[in-house]
């Protein structure tokens, strides 16, 4: 904490009290992830932290559970294919988008970005009542539009910044070399934004899997993803199951993070 | 423009058809909707009213969950604003390995769901839970509060929620202050507080805006958090508009009070952005 110190702390009972803040604000951010994860090690019946003792039994109980197993690997496939879908079409928007200048090239980033800045609820709604126009309706492929539409900013904006960090000489070189515009993107470009277009699909994944409202009003028959099925367990039995549910969500969230840190940093990432 | 870079622009094509699709003619058709009648078979009818507007103006109840609504998220965005500064602070001026470390505690809580975020309050607020277990041993409470399904809960969970999204573009703002500045005024006699309120409040100004205004319009329209803390005892917007979408099947009318919901939050967005606007003109100078 050097200019914390410097600025803020010459008082020494000032840079304890600025430091203590800081470690409480830390341990409300991270406390509910803690505490599920401590929660779904218990041995005992119920959901408490700490936990008493260690067990696995609330895995296995997971596992035995097809409701919620069904959500799980409903999640995965929609956030797979999300993922795929996503990075393809923000690839060719980022291009797309560099190539743009001036007011049009705002205009263009604000568009590709609305669904990240329109409230989901909102989305939802609308895409509830459009969905069942077209004949969609309560559809998996309805969900996996859904889906694609909200995970899309995230994908775009980290491959967009990928894209800004490579040299226009490169590509001009390239092309001046004879090079046809797919060769300059598929053996100049594409490597050097690589990690970008990585974390894009990282932040699809993770995005569509962590939806919750979009599902839900897009729900189609007979299909639940995890988060939803999790609600309905929460609702009507609050067991450790759920904790352990929960805990596999996180840990898929901390590889993420570690892959991003891995990527391209954490600090340049967000 | 040459014929190379209109190819490329046709690349974004996909995306434009995608948004143009799935967001923007929805939600044009969402506002055709809030006009249908009532329908009786159908989820709505053949004609169209504006009697949905009428019943929602006239009617207290809609008022008074339209307004809980409105200063729930008003009370979430400051007290998250309050919450993040500190955290943004601490986090611009770390270097390094605890540089990545801090980004990482702020990063994980924003990729974890909302609803496992929201289970994890569950736990720690429950009746033998952690928290209670703490202020019961520091003998600030007798016994333990019961906390789940109430309106502190959700404000609690909706805080933590946000907070990533209000200390990134703080963190950004606060990293472009150089600290040269910082130290310059404070040798030159400038105390703490003057240092605080005359350089970095307003500097950071241009991250404090944009995280206010996103919090706000994402927490006025926040469904999850709510449906699961708040129960039945604590109606908002979101989870009238959900019930009455999926439960009574009733969307003209879920519609119109989605669009009052969006067309309040704007109101409040604008009035917010031209009373703050001489602070981010002050902090662009």
């Amino acid at each position: 904490m050097s200019a914390a110190g410097a600025t803020f702390g010459s008082g020494r009972s000032v840079g304890l009290g600025f430091s203590l803040l800081i470690v409480a604000l830390y341990v409300f951010l991270l406390m509910p992830l803690v505490t599920i994860v401590g929660a779904s090690f218990t041995s005992g019946l119920m959901i408490e932290f700490p936990p008493q003792g260690f067990s696995l039994q609330w895995y296995q109980e997971f596992l035995s559970r097809k409701d919620l197993v069904d959500g799980l690997l409903m999640s995965l496939r929609v956030a797979a294919i999300t993922a795929v879908v996503t990075t393809v079409i923000a690839v060719m928007a980022a291009l797309a988008g560099q190539a743009m200048a001036g007011r049009m090239a705002g205009w263009f980033h604000l568009g590709m970005t609305l669904p990240l800045l329109v409230p989901e609820l909102l989305t939802a709604v609308g895409l509830l009542f459009f969905l069942y126009k077209i004949g969609l309706g309560k559809t998996v492929l309805g969900l996996q539009f859904g889906h694609i539409l909200m995970a899309f900013p995230y994908a775009y904006v980290s491959i967009t910044a990928a894209l800004r960090q490579v040299p226009p000489s490169l590509e001009e070189a390239s092309s001046s070399m004879g090079a046809t515009g797919w060769q300059t993107f598929r053996l100049v470009i594409l490597p050097l934004v690589m990690p970008g277009v990585a974390m894009g699909a990282i932040f699809a994944f993770i995005n569509s899997f962590d939806l919750y409202t979009i599902s839900l009003l897009l729900k189609p028959i007979g299909g639940n993803t995890l988060p939803l099925a999790l609600f309905d367990f929460l609702t009507y039995e609050f067991k450790p199951t759920a904790a352990a549910a929960a805990t596999l969500s996180i840990l898929l969230s901390l590889v993420g993070v570690v892959l991003v840190q891995r990527l391209v940093g954490l600090q340049r990432a967000f | 423009m040459t014929a190379k870079t209109r190819l490329r622009l046709l690349l974004s094509v996909p995306a434009i058809v995608l948004i143009f699709v799935f967001m923007i003619l929805p939600i044009t058709n969402m506002i055709e909707m809030s006009f249908r009648t009532p329908g009786t078979s159908e989820p709505f009818g053949p004609d169209y009213t504006g009697m949905h507007y009428t019943r929602i103006l006239g009617d207290g109840y809609y008022w008074g969950v339209l307004a809980r609504s409105l200063l729930t998220a008003g009370l979430v965005t400051v007290l998250c604003l309050i919450v993040s500064f500190p955290i943004a602070w601490h986090l611009s001026r770390a270097r390094g390995l605890k540089a990545v470390l801090l980004y990482a505690c702020i990063v994980s809580p924003l990729m974890t769901g909302v609803l496992v975020r929201n289970f994890g309050w569950m736990i720690v607020t429950a009746l033998n839970g952690p928290l209670n277990e703490t202020l019961m041993a520091l003998g600030i409470i007798e016994r333990p509060l019961r906390l789940l399904f109430t309106q502190g809960l959700v404000v609690l969970a909706l805080v933590h929620v946000f907070v990533p999204f209000m200390v990134l573009p703080i963190n950004n703002a606060l990293r472009n202050i150089p600290e040269s500045l910082t130290e310059a005024s404070a040798s030159m006699g400038a105390s703490r507080m003057q240092v605080f309120r005359d350089i970095i409040l307003p500097l950071s100004f241009p991250g404090i805006q944009p995280g206010m205004i996103l919090v706000y319009v994402l927490a006025v329209a926040a469904y999850v958090t709510p449906a699961l803390l708040g129960g039945q005892m604590v109606s908002v917007m979101p989870t009238l508009i959900v019930g009455e979408l999926t439960g009574t099947f009733q969307w003209p009318f879920g519609s119109a009070l989605a669009i009052t919901l969006s067309v309040s939050t704007v109101i409040v967005v604008v009035t917010f952005t031209m009373l703050t606007s001489k602070l981010m003109e002050r902090a662009k100078a």
